[in-house]
């Protein structure tokens, strides 16, 4: 006869063989992210993009409150508050999407410089735009969460879709806390 | 017991807090250095060092990798 204390032990071992392959994922992903660090220094070494540094900070500013939400959404959800969790994963949606206007919407709009400009264009679009993917993924991901979340299919004993994105959301932060001194301040700027 | 549960997640607030006041702390202040040196790279390398280190333990719980199922259920 299987026992709830049953079925939750094997909830519990299953996760902590998903955070695994998690991790692994994240540390594959990683790699290709170090590689674009390498070819923006590679090719254009003490120098960077003509970039408004303001707009710079403000979209890694929205980025940073956006993992202190998520963290907050899985505290929460940890602890089986499930109203704060939904409320507080929605935040971090919306700032991931304020997140993707401020760097597709206006920072690619007021660049000096389309993608095939240079070399240190390319490598500027590369950058952030492999990075807004991973954002705008992270955000499909969070949505799905959240409507999942609304359902009541998480609870204090179950939540590894939410310990998931959140690893992942705080992975593009990373990325970002990376990326955001390599393009906004680093080297003489070149328009 | 609720008690107990209530105060795991005040904890678990004030940590996240306490986290993010230092990232917007070390955020500006290589925002300022990057406005007046465009040579100082190392010091902006060591502090995006330090934030990342600081979101991977703390907000992404690297810890929790290598505990045991039970305990990675906390």
């Amino acid at each position: 006869m299987t026992t709830h204390a049953d079925t939750l032990s094997e909830y519990r071992y299953k996760t902590a063989t998903n955070r695994i392959g998690l991790w692994l994922f994240i540390l594959s992903d990683a790699f290709v992210f170090v590689g674009l660090l390498v070819s923006r220094f590679y090719l254009f070494g003490g120098q960077r993009p003509e970039l408004n540094q303001f707009l710079g900070l403000i979209v890694t500013s929205i980025l940073l409150a956006s993992s202190f939400f998520m963290n907050r959404a899985e505290s929460s959800i940890v602890h089986g508050r499930v109203t704060a969790f939904t409320r507080n994963t929605l935040v971090t949606l919306a700032l991931g999407v304020l997140f993707l206007i401020g760097v597709v919407g206006v920072e690619w709009q007021i660049a000096p410089f389309a993608p095939g400009d240079n070399a240190m264009a390319s490598v500027f679009y590369t950058m952030t735009g492999f990075h807004a993917f991973h954002v705008l993924s992270g955000v499909i991901f969070l949505a799905v969460v959240y409507r999942n979340g609304k359902k009541g299919l998480y609870s204090a004993e179950r939540h590894w879709p939410v310990e998931a994105a959140a690893v992942y959301w705080h992975f593009v932060d990373v990325v970002w806390v990376f990326f955001y001194p390599a393009l906004y301040l680093m080297g003489r700027p070149v328009g | 017991m609720e008690e107990q549960g209530n105060e795991k997640l005040s904890q678990a607030y004030r940590v996240g807090i306490a986290v993010i006041i230092l990232l917007a702390a070390l955020t500006i202040g290589e925002f300022f250095i990057g406005s007046i040196a465009y040579n100082w790279s190392w010091p902006l390398w060591g502090i995006a060092l330090i934030k990342a280190a600081m979101i991977i333990r703390d907000y992404m719980h690297l810890p929790r990798v290598f505990a045991s199922s039970e305990e990675g259920a906390e």
